[in-house]
C-alpha cells in the first residue's frame, strides 16, 4: 500500500510547524522519511538548500535532526545525567565518565529548556512528559535544529503541556525548527506559525496560523511576530472550521449499507465510570441493542482504554455497569464472556488472533467452555463451527487447519470477529475494525456489522475512520480526553464530530446547537 | 538516599549481624578464624562480582561453577608439569576467558536464553572435566601454596587480590564509559542501541569478562590449598548469584552496585557461623540461602509491581 | 503463504525423523559394538533408569510450551525423597499413605512456584532458580546433611524393582503418565491454552483464556508428577537421600528441547519429548556396554548430553538468526 503520495512540506528555521492529519493520513510516514527510518520512493529533500541523496538515521543525526517519540527511548534505570550524557557523548568503550561535566552539562541543558529536573533524579522516577523534557534536553545537546514532536502531548495534564510548551517557545526563539504533530486544535493555534494539512497521504495545504478570527493571539513577544509576520506572506490564513474542513475533505459517500433496525432494550449502562490505570475518567453511555454506537475520538482520547475497561482487561475501579439493568463487575476478560460482552481488540497481529495457531483454533478460542464443556477438544465440532465462520462470514482461506497468519488482514480480521460471534455475546465492541484491511473486505466487514446489530446485537464501534463512524453508527460518542464530550445521531456532519474531537471551543458548539435548535 | 536503599539496607542487616556476633559471640571477631573465614571468601567475592555484571546485563550464568573447576584444573596440571606459576595463571584466566567467550557466543549471536545455554555448559564442562581427571587431585609443587609466601601474608594477599578487583571493578563500572554500556543495555536494550552503543557485543564481553574472572577465582581458590579438587566449585554459582541478588542487583537488569554486593556476599558468609553460634545447626544453611535468595527476588517483584502499576 | 504452514509441519515432522533416525544409529551401533546391549535385562534396565527423567521430562513439556522453564523439578525430586523417608520412618505412615502425602507435598512445592510467578509475575527462570535452591536447601536440613532412609519393605521396593505383564513395574507408571500428559497437551483445552500462552500470552488474554490459572495448572501437575518420580526413584535405588535427583532439571529440559519443543514457547509435542527422553536413555546405556567407554560411560554421557542440547538449541534458532540477518541486510543498502 502507497502511504505517501506528492507530499510536499517546508520548514523554516525558528518555526513550529505543526502537521496535521486524521489517524493514517500519513504522518507517521512522513516522519520516517525525515529521520531517515524509512526511503522515500521518489522526490527529494533539502536541508539547508543542499539535496540530501540517502537520509539514514546516522546522516539525519549528523544534520541535526531530532525526533522526540511519545515514548521516550531512555534508561529507566538510570539517572537523567546519565541518559543526556550516554547519547550525547560519543561511544568510545574506554573513554572515563567525567561526572561532574557531565552533571554541569545536563543541568545547562535542563535549565536551557526550563525544565525543572534534577539531573540526579532516575529517570523511572520522572512523569511522562519530564522524560520528554529528558529527550528534548539530549535533542538540544546534540546541536539539533529540526526537533519533531510526535503528539508529545497525548498523556500529559493541562499543566504539563503549559510546561512544554514554553519549552517549544524556546526552541523556537533560538531558531531550531519545530514540526509539531498533534490532533489539539487549541494546542495549535496557541503554538504553531503555520499547519500542513496531510490528507491520505497527501499535502491539502498550508496555511499561515497568525491570523486567526475568534482567538486572542498567544502571548508572545512582538519582536518575534514582526519575524513571522515577515516570512508568512505567501500563506493564507485559515480559520478553525477552514482548518477542520482540509482535515476531512471528502463528503460522506453512501457506501455504508443502510440502517435497518430500530434499537431494542438497553443492554449495556455505563454511569461514572472511571478507570484511573487506562486514563478513561466519567463515562456514561447506554448502549441498546440492535444499535450501532460509534465511538469516536483522536489517538490517545481514551477509546481503546474504555474498550479494555469494559472487557476486564484494566477493570474499572469507579462507577457501574449495568447489564440489562443488573449491576455487574468485569474483572477479567473471563467475566466480560460470561456477561456475553465481546471485544475485538484494535492490534490484531498482537492481541486479536495468534498468528502462529490455526484458524480453528483461533476460533474457538473463546468458547472452549462451551465447545468443549469436558475439556476434551472435539475436532469434528471445532472444524464444523469454523467452516461455518468461514462461510458465513466469507474468508478466503484453504480451511480451517490453515494458520491464521496466512491470510491476509482483511480475512484475518474476520477471524478475530468470527471468535467474538461464536461467543454468541449481547454487546460486541470492535476496535478499529477496517484498519489496515483492503477496500473490497472493508465494505463486506461493515455488511457483517450491520447485519449483526440488525440480529439484535448491540455494537459499540470505535473507528478513525470518520467517514466510517458517521456512516455506520445510529449514535455517535466522541471521546476526548479520556471522556465522552458528546453524543450525535447517526448521519451527522464528519466536521462536527472531528470539531467535537478536537475540542473545538465549547462557545462554538453551543452557538452551533443554538443555531440548529432555531432551525427546528 | 532512595537510590541506594537496597544497598543500604543490606549494609545494615549486615551491621546487625555483626552487631549480634560480637555480642554473642566475640570470639567471631578473632583475627586468625576471621582472616581465615575471609580468605575462604575471596574467590566467591570474585565470582560474585562477575555474576553481578552479567545480571546488570539482564542476562545470568550458571555455568562457572563448572568453568571455576575446570580452570583450578588446569592451572594445577600445568604447574604440576612444571610450568611458571605465573604463566600457569595466565592459562587459568586464559581458559576461563574461552569459555565464557562460549557462552557469549551462543547468547549474543544465536540469542539464545542464557539460562538454558549456561546450563548446557555447565553440565558439559563438569562431565568433560570428570571424564578427563577422573576425580584425582593434582598435587601441587612446594611453593605454590600461598604465592609461596608464608601463611598469614599469602591470606592477606588473597584478600587484597580480591578487593583490589572489587575496587577497580567498582571504578570501571561507575567511572568508565564501557561500564557505564552494561547498565544501559540491562536497563534497555533498544534504546542502548539507538544511543550508538551495541547490546550484542557488550553482551559477548561480558560473557568473556565473567570467565576471564572465573579464572582468576580459581587461581586464589587454588593457592589457598597444597592439592586442586577437580571437584569444587559445585553449588558455587549459586552463592554467587545469591550475593548479587542479595546485594540488591536487580534480576531485570540495569541496576545494582559491587559494593553492595559485598555487602550481600559478606552477609551470605556470616549467616552460616552466626546461625551456629545461635545454636542453628549447620545443616540448615543451604535451606537459609535459599530463603535468602527467594527473599530478594520477592523484594525486587513486589517493588516492580509495585512500580509497574504506578506508571 | 499456505506454504508457511507446511513448512512448520515439515519442521516438526523432521524433527521426529530425525531423532528416530539418532535413535535407530544409537541401537544398532551399541548392538554391534556393545556387550550385551540388546539382552531383555538390559532393556529392562534402560526402562527402569529413564523412568524418572521420563517423567520429569513430561511435565517439563506443557511448561516449556507456555513459554516458562522449572529450574526447580530436581531439587524438588530430592525434596520429595527424604520426605517420603522421613514419612515412612519417622511419622511411622505405611509407604502408600507417606506416597499419598509425598504427592501432596510435590502439589504444595509446584503451587509454590505457580504462586510466585502469577502473583508476582516474576520470571519462572528466575523463580524456579530460587525453589531449585530452597528444595534442595530443606532436603539437606531434613537429612542433617548425612542421613539416608533405607531398609524400605519388599512392598514398596518393588515398585522400582519388580516386573508387572513383563514390564518394570514404573514403565507402566511412566506409560500411564505419558498417555495423561499427551491427552492433556495434544487433546484438551488445556494443551490448546497452554499454545496459546506460549506463542503470545498477551494475545491469549485478550481472547479471554484464564492464562494465570493454565499457568498455575502446568507447575502444581510438575509437582505432583515430580513427587511420584521421587517414589519409583527412592523405589529403585532403595534409599532416600538429600542428593537424589541431582542436575534431573538439565537432562529433562535436554529431553523436551531434543524432541523439538521450541523453548520459546508454543510449538512443541509429547512424543516428541518420549523420543527425546529415549535417544538419551538408550545413549547413557549403551555407553556403559562399550568396552571403550564403559569405565567413563557416566562422564561422557554427560557430556555428550550437554552438547546434545547446546547443538539443538542452535539448530532451532538457526533460522531465526538467518531470518534476522536476512532482514538486517535488506534495511541496510549498501
Amino acid at each position: 500500500m502507497q502511504a505517501l503520495r506528492g507530499v510536499s512540506f517546508d520548514l523554516r528555521a525558528g518555526e513550529v510547524h505543526a502537521l496535521l492529519g486524521e489517524n493514517g493520513a500519513g504522518k507517521s510516514t512522513l516522519i520516517k522519511i525525515i529521520t531517515g527510518a524509512h526511503q522515500p520512493d521518489g522526490g527529494t529533500i533539502e536541508i539547508d538548500g543542499r539535496q540530501i541523496a540517502h537520509l539514514t538515521p546516522a546522516v539525519a543525526h549528523q544534520l541535526g535532526i531530532a525526533c522526540i517519540y511519545q515514548q521516550p527511548a531512555l534508561f529507566p534505570d538510570l539517572t537523567v545525567t546519565e541518559n543526556i550524557g550516554i547519547r550525547l557523548e560519543d561511544t568510545r568503550p574506554f573513554a572515563c565518565v567525567k561526572w561532574t561535566t557531565r552533571r554541569q552539562h545536563a543541568a545547562e541543558l535542563l535549565q536551557r529548556i526550563g525544565a525543572d529536573i534534577s539531573p540526579d533524579a532516575e529517570v523511572r522516577s520522572l512523569s511522562m512528559p519530564e522524560q520528554q523534557l529528558v529527550e528534548i534536553a539530549c535533542a538540544i545537546g546534540a546541536g539539533a535544529r529540526i526537533v519533531i514532536m510526535d503528539e508529545p502531548t497525548a498523556s500529559l495534564t493541562q499543566q504539563e503541556v503549559g510546561l512544554l510548551f514554553a519549552v517549544v517557545r524556546e526552541l523556537r526563539q533560538s531558531g531550531v525548527g519545530v514540526i509539531y504533530i498533534s490532533h489539539r486544535l487549541e494546542e495549535i493555534f496557541e503554538l504553531a506559525d503555520r499547519v500542513t494539512v496531510l490528507r491520505d497521504g497527501e499535502t491539502v495545504g498550508t496555511r499561515a496560523v497568525k491570523c486567526r478570527t475568534g482567538f486572542q493571539p498567544v502571548a508572545a513577544d512582538s519582536h518575534e511576530f514582526a519575524q513571522t509576520d515577515d516570512r508568512q506572506d505567501a500563506c493564507p490564513t485559515l480559520t478553525e472550521t477552514e482548518l477542520i474542513r482540509l482535515m476531512v475533505g471528502r463528503e460522506v459517500s453512501n457506501i455504508y449499507p443502510p440502517a435497518e433496525s430500530d434499537a431494542g432494550d438497553v443492554v449495556l449502562s455505563l454511569k461514572n465510570l472511571s478507570c484511573a490505570a487506562g486514563g478513561v475518567k466519567n463515562v456514561s453511555l447506554d448502549l441498546r441493542a440492535g444499535e450501532i454506537v460509534g465511538l469516536a475520538g483522536l489517538i490517545g482520547a481514551g477509546r481503546t482504554e474504555l474498550a479494555r475497561v469494559l472487557f476486564g482487561i484494566t477493570p474499572a475501579d469507579e462507577g457501574e455497569m449495568l447489564l440489562y439493568g443488573k449491576l455487574v463487575t468485569i474483572n477479567s476478560p473471563q467475566d466480560a464472556i460470561a456477561h456475553g460482552i465481546g471485544y475485538v481488540p484494535e492490534d490484531r497481529r498482537r492481541h486479536g488472533v495468534i498468528l502462529e495457531m490455526p484458524i480453528a483454533h483461533n476460533v474457538t478460542m473463546a468458547i472452549h467452555r462451551r465447545l468443549f464443556p469436558r475439556i476434551w477438544i472435539r475436532s469434528e465440532a471445532e472444524r464444523s463451527l469454523t467452516l461455518e465462520y468461514i462461510n458465513n462470514l466469507d474468508v478466503k482461506t484453504s480451511g480451517p487447519a490453515a494458520a491464521a497468519g496466512s491470510l491476509s488482514g482483511g480475512n484475518q480480521q474476520k477471524i478475530a470477529l468470527a471468535r467474538w460471534l461464536a461467543t454468541k455475546p449481547k454487546l460486541l465492541i470492535l476496535d478499529e475494525p477496517t484498519q489496515g484491511v483492503d477496500v473490497g473486505a472493508k465494505s463486506e466487514i461493515h455488511k457483517i456489522i450491520r447485519r449483526l446489530a440488525k440480529e439484535g446485537l448491540a455494537v459499540l464501534m470505535i473507528s478513525s475512520d470518520l467517514p466510517e463512524i458517521v456512516g455506520m453508527s445510529d449514535r455517535v460518542a466522541v471521546m476526548r480526553s479520556g471522556t465522552i464530550v458528546e453524543i450525535l445521531p447517526g448521519g451527522s456532519d464528519s466536521h462536527e464530530v472531528m470539531a467535537a474531537a478536537l475540542g473545538q471551543r465549547k462557545e462554538l458548539n453551543r452557538r452551533d446547537a443554538e443555531t440548529r435548535r432555531t432551525v427546528t | 538516599m532512595k537510590r541506594y536503599f537496597r544497598e543500604l539496607s543490606v549494609a545494615a542487616v549486615l551491621f546487625g549481624l555483626l552487631l549480634l556476633l560480637a555480642v554473642l559471640a566475640p570470639h567471631f571477631f578473632d583475627p586468625q578464624p576471621l582472616l581465615s573465614r575471609m580468605t575462604a571468601a575471596a574467590p566467591k567475592l570474585v565470582l560474585a562480582c562477575g555474576v553481578a555484571l552479567v545480571i546488570i546485563c539482564r542476562q545470568i550464568d550458571i555455568s562457572i561453577g563448572s568453568l571455576f573447576a575446570v580452570c583450578g584444573t588446569c592451572a594445577g596440571l600445568a604447574t604440576a608439569a612444571g610450568t611458571p606459576f605465573p604463566i600457569a595463571i595466565l592459562i587459568a584466566i586464559v581458559v576461563g576467558l574461552v569459555g565464557g567467550a562460549f557462552n557469549g557466543f551462543l547468547i549474543a549471536t544465536l540469542r539464545l536464553p542464557s539460562i538454558v545455554v549456561t546450563l548446557a555448559t555447565m553440565v558439559t564442562w563438569r562431565e568433560a572435566l570428570r571424564l578427563f581427571q577422573q576425580g584425582v587431585f593434582i598435587n601441587l609443587p612446594p611453593g605454590t601454596e600461598w604465592f609461596g609466601l608464608p601463611m598469614t601474608a599469602g591470606q592477606w594477599t588473597v584478600c587484597a587480590v580480591a578487593i583490589v578487583l572489587v575496587v577497580v571493578l567498582s571504578y570501571v563500572l561507575k567511572n568508565v564509559a564501557a561500564g557505564r554500556f552494561i547498565y544501559a543495555v540491562g536497563s534497555d536494550a533498544e534504546a542502548a542501541r539507538l544511543a550508538g552503543i551495541r547490546p550484542q557485543l557488550v553482551t559477548f564481553l561480558v560473557f568473556a569478562v565473567m570467565g576471564a574472572l572465573t579464572g582468576l577465582a580459581a587461581v586464589l581458590n587454588m593457592v589457598q590449598s597444597p592439592q586442586v579438587d577437580p571437584n569444587t566449585g559445585r553449588g558455587l554459582e549459586l552463592e554467587a548469584i545469591a550475593a548479587a541478588v542479595v546485594g540488591g542487583v536487580a534480576i531485570s537488569g540495569g541496576r545494582g552496585k559491587l559494593w553492595g554486593v559485598f555487602a550481600g556476599l559478606l552477609l551470605l558468609v556470616c549467616i552460616g557461623p552466626a546461625l551456629t553460634y545461635v545454636g542453628v545447626k549447620p545443616y540448615w544453611e543451604k535451606a537459609i540461602q535459599g530463603t535468602i535468595i527467594l527473599v530478594a527476588i520477592v523484594a525486587d517483584g513486589v517493588r516492580s509491581k509495585k512500580e509497574g502499576n504506578r506508571r | 503463504m499456505n506454504a508457511d504452514k507446511h513448512r512448520w509441519k515439515n519442521i516438526l515432522a523432521r524433527h521426529e525423523t530425525i531423532l528416530v533416525i539418532l535413535l535407530v544409529i544409537e541401537i544398532c551401533y551399541f548392538q554391534l559394538a556393545g556387550i550385551r546391549f540388546g539382552t531383555a535385562d538390559n532393556e529392562a534396565n534402560i526402562v527402569r533408569h529413564s523412568v524418572e527423567i521420563g517423567l520429569l521430562a513430561l511435565v517439563m513439556t506443557p511448561i516449556i510450551l507456555t513459554g516458562g522453564i522449572d529450574l526447580s523439578v530436581g531439587s524438588m525430586l530430592g525434596l520429595c525423597a527424604v520426605l517420603f523417608g522421613k514419612f515412612w520412618r519417622d511419622a511411622g505412615m505405611p509407604p502408600w499413605l507417606a506416597g499419598f502425602c509425598t504427592i501432596g507435598i510435590g502439589a504444595m512445592c509446584g503451587g509454590f512456584n505457580a504462586l510466585l510467578i502469577t502473583r508476582l509475575r516474576l520470571p519462572p527462570l528466575i523463580v524456579t532458580l530460587g525453589t531449585f535452591s530452597l528444595f534442595r536447601g530443606l532436603a539437606e536440613a531434613i537429612t542433617r546433611g548425612v542421613d539416608a532412609f533405607t531398609e524400605f519393605p519388599d512392598s514398596f521396593l518393588s515398585l522400582g524393582n519388580g516386573t508387572i505383564w513383563g514390564l518394570p513395574t514404573q514403565a507402566w507408571i511412566l506409560l500411564a503418565v505419558a498417555i495423561f500428559v499427551w491427552l492433556l497437551v495434544h487433546r484438551t483445552t488445556f494443551g490448546r491454552s497452554a499454545r496459546a500462552i506460549g506463542f503470545s500470552p498477551e494475545g491469549a488474554r485478550y481472547a479471554g483464556l484464564p492464562v494465570e490459572r493454565r499457568l498455575a495448572t502446568a507447575y502444581i501437575l510438575a509437582g505432583v508428577v515430580v513427587a511420584i518420580a521421587s517414589l519409583t526413584y527412592t523405589s529403585r535405588l532403595g534409599t532416600a537421600k538429600a542428593d537424589a535427583g541431582f542436575g534431573y532439571e538439565l537432562l529433562a529440559i535436554t529431553a523436551v528441547v531434543l524432541g523439538g519443543t521450541s523453548i520459546f514457547g508454543g510449538v512443541g509435542s509429547v512424543h516428541g519429548t518420549l523420543l527425546g527422553v529415549a535417544a538419551l536413555a538408550v545413549l547413557t546405556n549403551g555407553l556403559t556396554r562399550v568396552p571403550a567407554t564403559m569405565n567413563m560411560a557416566g562422564e561422557l554421557s554427560g557430556v555428550l548430553t550437554g552438547v546434545l542440547l547446546i547443538v539443538a538449541l542452535a539448530a532451532g534458532s538457526l533460522p531465526k538468526l538467518i531470518r534476522l540477518l536476512r532482514r538486517r541486510s535488506r534495511s541496510k543498502p549498501a
